[in-house]
This record gives structure tokens, sequence and C-alpha cells, in this order.
């Protein structure tokens, strides 16, 4: 729910009930005033039936008094106190029952007390009541349209700089060198989130920069021992008086060293996409570059006598070639490793999906685990990161990489 | 032939120097970027070997000056930055090539000598070793006037041994300079085995001469 609506609804709310409540204090106050106003002149009316009492000796006619109701009922109380109360009014022209106020009294006649009872119409009252309920609630309804649709203007303008700095913190990119352009406002609050938003802003960019070059620091720290290590491996066997024993062993010392540095590239390579720090996009034809491949890696293909049955449909992804590259390398990599001798390697492309799919371990594996890093079976001579790659690379565009073993073949699927 | 290293960690341009010495070739050697622009502004060189990253400032700054003062030494880039950027730099600075350590002597030879070849191109396009003749544009190999047909790899492969005479080469070397870092070494020890076994029997059969000595499971040397 936006602000402003939220605002609107709780603004409505409030509005509504305390103009309901005013509603009915305004209508008791109306309504009391009108009775007292009945009630005085029913004092009126019963004094001046006294007088005539007192004048005449005798009880009047009820049409002497106006279209006033009087009865007298005669009764033993010596004494009685006025009192007023609602009654029912029966209109003599109209025939009909109106609400109606009425008083009852003690009046003495000849030494006879009477109860006499006088009842007045409401009606007129009633009336102006009605009338004045109805300008209320006109005026009620109009006080909330207006107030409806001010809030809706003034809160949509209000808020303008709100949204437009919520706009540029969505399009903001770490890598883009452009700086936020937030707009001036006269309003103290967005004034400081805008200088919040553009000091958070340069602080993530400079944060990002420094964590680029620690990258590339500790590449350079860690690569040049292991570059040592080679260059004194290379040197070491031009001596050729060395035994065979020591050959084996730099041979050793060069496979872990080349381990080491495939390692390092690895893990770096994981830090840079991580920190979408691969930015040279392109738009790329997968298919071409899954034939090249399959051209590349041939060599080894064949000699583990696996058959490769590939249908290709033209695919253009914009993405970075050197991640695709490894990505395809990877996935190639995968399905050549974990083969069996004189197995199979089935390749699908289509315009929605890559699918790799090979013979190899009877046993599923675990597909929640095998995209972590080092997660790897005992006998594979990788790096352990080859998937954590993979898996990383197609998050960074979007696509869906996901493992799954059907009819005894491992499947590595990726949807656009 | 004259070579300037610049680099700054004693071991590898130790490694270097003695590498390409025992060839014949002088070198000198540096290890700071100050040194480095004063020897170039005396001394004239047929390549640098370059490192980026130096204690005193970054070796594009070299680069800059070499260019601003017309000089057209071939200049070799190691960098321990594998780092798109810095590459794109280097060769829009006017560097030939880019090597990111950790890189194999054998593999640093072979990149120098191909500088060497592009620089020499106009004036002699072939390369002579021996009975063996190489028409470099064409990719032509003749052995005594008789051409013999080589694949690809084992065209590429014949380059790197003639760049790489006389020093025994490791496995592990001839495996990156092949496949990159494609494929996992052990599977591509194989391979080698293979295409030796064909370059050799092919320069056997034509040259009448065993070129390739294989030196105790650790790697090749050809002579």
């Amino acid at each position: 729910m936006k602000l402003s609506a939220q605002y609107s609804k709780v603004n409505l709310i409030i509005a509504i009930s305390i103009l309901f409540i005013a509603g009915i204090v305004y209508y008791a106050t109306i309504n009391y005033i009108a009775n007292d106003q009945l009630d005085s002149s029913l004092v009126d009316e019963i004094e001046e039936i006294t007088r005539y009492v007192n004048l005449n000796q005798r009880l009047p006619k009820p049409m002497d008094f106006d279209e006033d109701q009087t009865s007298f009922t005669p009764t033993d109380q010596k004494t009685m106190p006025r009192f007023f109360f609602d009654a029912t009014y029966h209109s003599p022209r109209e025939k009909s029952t109106e609400a109606g106020r009425a008083i009852s009294g003690l009046i003495s006649l000849k030494g006879v007390n009477y109860k006499a009872v006088v009842v007045i119409s409401k009606e007129a009252t009633e009336n102006l009541v009605q009338v004045i309920t109805l300008i209320t609630l006109v005026l009620t309804a109009i006080l909330l349209i207006v107030l409806v649709i001010a809030n809706r203007y003034i809160l949509d303008g209000l808020w303008k700089p709100f949204y437009n700095i919520l706009q540029q913190l969505k399009a903001f990119n770490i890598s883009d060198a452009n700086t936020l352009n937030l707009d001036e406002t006269e309003i103290d609050e967005f004034g400081e989130l805008n200088s919040a938003v553009l000091s958070m802003s340069s602080r993530v960019k400079n944060d990002y920069q420094n964590l680029k070059t620690f990258t590339e620091n500790a590449s350079h720290e860690m690569m040049t021992p292991i570059a040592v290590i080679t260059s004194k491996l290379d040197t070491l066997i031009q001596d050729e008086t060395l035994k065979s024993e020591q050959y084996a062993q730099i041979n050793d010392i060069y496979a872990a060293t080349n381990k080491l540095a495939r390692l390092n590239q690895s893990l770096l390579l994981l830090v840079k996409i991580e920190n979408n720090l691969v930015q040279d996009t392109a738009i790329l034809n997968l298919k071409d570059i899954i034939i090249e491949k399959l051209h590349q890696f041939n060599e080894l293909i064949q000699s583990k006598n696996i058959g490769v049955i590939h249908t290709l449909a033209d695919k253009e992804i914009t993405a970075s070639k050197y991640l695709i590259d490894i990505l395809i390398n990877n996935l190639f990599n995968n399905a050549i490793r974990h083969n069996n001798p004189y197995g199979t390697i089935r390749i699908y492309l289509t315009n929605t999906q890559l699918v790799f799919q090979n013979t190899g371990d009877e046993n599923r594996l675990n597909s929640r685990e095998i995209f972590e890093r080092f997660q790897k079976s005992k006998t594979s001579e990788g790096t352990g990161l080859g998937l954590t790659i993979a898996k990383n690379i197609c998050n960074q565009y979007n696509f869906k990489l996901s493992y799954d073993f059907e009819t005894s073949l491992h499947t590595f699927q990726i949807d656009f | 032939m004259k070579l300037l290293i610049i680099e700054d960690e004693q071991g590898l341009r130790e490694s270097i120097e003695r590498y390409f010495t025992e060839e014949g070739i002088i070198c000198e050697s540096c290890a700071d970027l100050q040194t480095a622009i004063n020897k170039t502004s005396l001394y004239q060189y047929d390549c640098v070997l370059l490192d980026i990253g130096l204690a005193d400032g970054e070796g594009f700054t070299l680069l800059e000056h070499l260019k601003s003062n017309g000089k057209n030494e071939g200049v070799l880039i190691i960098s321990a930055r594998n780092s798109l950027d810095d590459k794109l730099k280097g060769l829009n600075l006017g560097a030939d090539d880019y090597l990111t350590k950790p890189f194999h002597l054998a593999e640093l030879k072979a990149r120098v000598s191909a500088i060497f070849r592009r620089k020499a191109f106009n004036t002699n396009n072939i390369l002579k070793y021996e009975e063996i003749s190489i028409n470099l544009p064409a990719r032509e190999v003749e052995v005594n006037s008789v051409s013999i047909v080589l694949t690809r790899k084992e065209y590429d492969m014949l380059l790197y041994f003639i760049a790489n005479k006389g020093k025994v080469i490791s496995k592990n070397a001839i495996a990156e300079h092949l496949w990159g870092d494609e494929i996992d070494l052990i599977d591509s020890f194989d391979f080698i085995y293979t295409h030796i076994k064909n370059i050799r029997k092919k320069l056997l059969d034509a040259a009448h001469k065993d070129y390739i000595r294989s030196v105790y499971g650790v790697g090749y040397k050809f002579l």
C-alpha cells in the first residue's frame, strides 16, 4: 500500500469518526434546545389553562386552545409536580399520528383536583432537525471528497522528490562511474535523505574500489611467488646430471604448483564474478562457441572414446565472452572428466535452455552440494571450483543452472 | 640480440636472465622503473620484458616513455594481474604481448622469439634451423627442401621447440602452450606423447635425424 493511500485511509477514518461523534453531539444539542423551547411553550399553555379555569370556573373545551390536545383526569393527589414527556400527537386535520411533546400538571376547580395533560406537535422542530442534519451530511460529504482529492494531489506533489531518489537508487550500479543526480528540494527531510544517499553511494563505491584493488593486489602477491617457483623448476631441469628419482619429484612439484596456480586463479575469478567485475558484455552466438569448444575438446573426447550427440539451435546471448568461454569449458571438462570410457555426452541448445548430459557414475549426485565450493569426488583432479564458477557465471546473467539425474545421465541444465 | 629484463622479484629476474643468457643473448636487468627509464634512454634494446607492478610505479609509465621518445623496442609485459583492462591498456600503449604470471620460461622464450620474428618480418619470413626451414606466413615446413605436412598442433610445437632449442622443456610447459588452462595436465600428457611421436617420426623420415630427446619423463629437449 502506498504511503499516500495509507495516509488518506487514516485521515478518512479519523475525519469520519470525528464527524460522526460531532453529528451525534450536534443532533442531541439541537434536540435538547428544541425540546426546551417546546417545554417552555407547554408551560405557557398550562398556565393559560390555569388562568382560564380560575377566570371561568370551568374546564376548557379541547378546541379552545389552538391545535393542542388537552385532557383532564380527576385525581386524588393533592400536589403534582409539572412533568414533561414525549407523547403521541394525533393530528385532527391530517388524521395521523405524529411525534409530540406533553406536559402534565395539577389544576384545581371547585375543590376537585384534575390532572391536566397538554400535547403539542413536534413536527415543526423535527423538520428543522432533519433539514439541519441533511445540510450537515452534505457538508460532511463535500468535506471528505475535498479532503481525499487534496490529499492525493498534495501528497503526490510532496513525495515527488522521494520517488525521484527511489528511482535513482533502483538504477544505481556500483561499477558505474556516474554519480547520482538528485534534484534540489526545499523540504528538509528530503534534503537530508538526498545527502545521506549521496554519501552512502560514494562510500559504497569507494569500498568497491578498495575491494577491486585488494583483488588485484592479492592476485599479484600470490602469483609472483608461484611464478618464482615455476621459473626455478624450469631452470632446475636444465641440469641433466639429476637422477631420475629427482626428476620424478620435480614432476610432482610441477603438478602441485600448477594446481596452486589454477586454484588461485579460480578463487580470484570467483571474487571477480561475485563482485561483478567482469563487464565486457557483447552479443554472442552460443552455438558457434559450443562448436568451437567441441573442436578444442575433440582430442580429449576421442581419447576416452566418448560419443558426442548434439542438437544445437542458433541462440544469441548478451554476456562476457570471457565468462561464457569459462562456463562452456567447465561444462565440457565436467562432462568429460566424470565420464566413462566409451561413454556418451549429449548437448542440446534451444532458445530457452542449454543441456549437457553425460554418462558416468551410476549414482545421483547431491544436487544441492554439487555447486558448493570444494565439493568434489575423491578421485577428481580438478580444483573443486569448476561448477561453483559455472553457477556464479549463470547467476550473473540470471540464468538458472540446475542438476538432475535422469535415465542414468547426469544432466546439467541452464535455463535462460 | 639485446634484452632488458625489468622485474622487481629477484628470484624470477635471475631465472629469466639465466635462461636467456645461455642462448648467447645479451641480457641486462633492473628492478625498478627509474633505472629502466634511464637504461632505455641510453641504450637500444631489441626487446624489453616489463613487469607492471614495480616498487616505484607502474610499468605503463615506461611504455609511455618509450612511445614519447619514438623508440621501437619490442615490449613483452609480464604481469601478475590477469586483468583484461591492463592487457588492453598495455597493448594500446604499444606493448607487443602480455603474459600472465605464473608462466614457464619456455613460454616466455617462445613469446620473445615471436616478437623478434615479427620485428624482422619484412626482411626475413623464413625461419631456419639446421635442415628445417619454416615459411612463417604460409605456415609451411620444409626439411632438406622436401615439404612435410604437420598438423596445427605439431606446427605450433615445432616452433616452440625451435625457440627453446637446447633446453629441457617440461611437459607442463608444453601442455600449457598447446592447450592453455582448458584441460587438466594429467589428461594432456598422453596427447603430448602422441604429438611428439608423430612429429619425431616426420622429421626422422625427412631429415634422417632424431631432433627430439626425452628427458627422464619430465620433458623433452630439441637438439
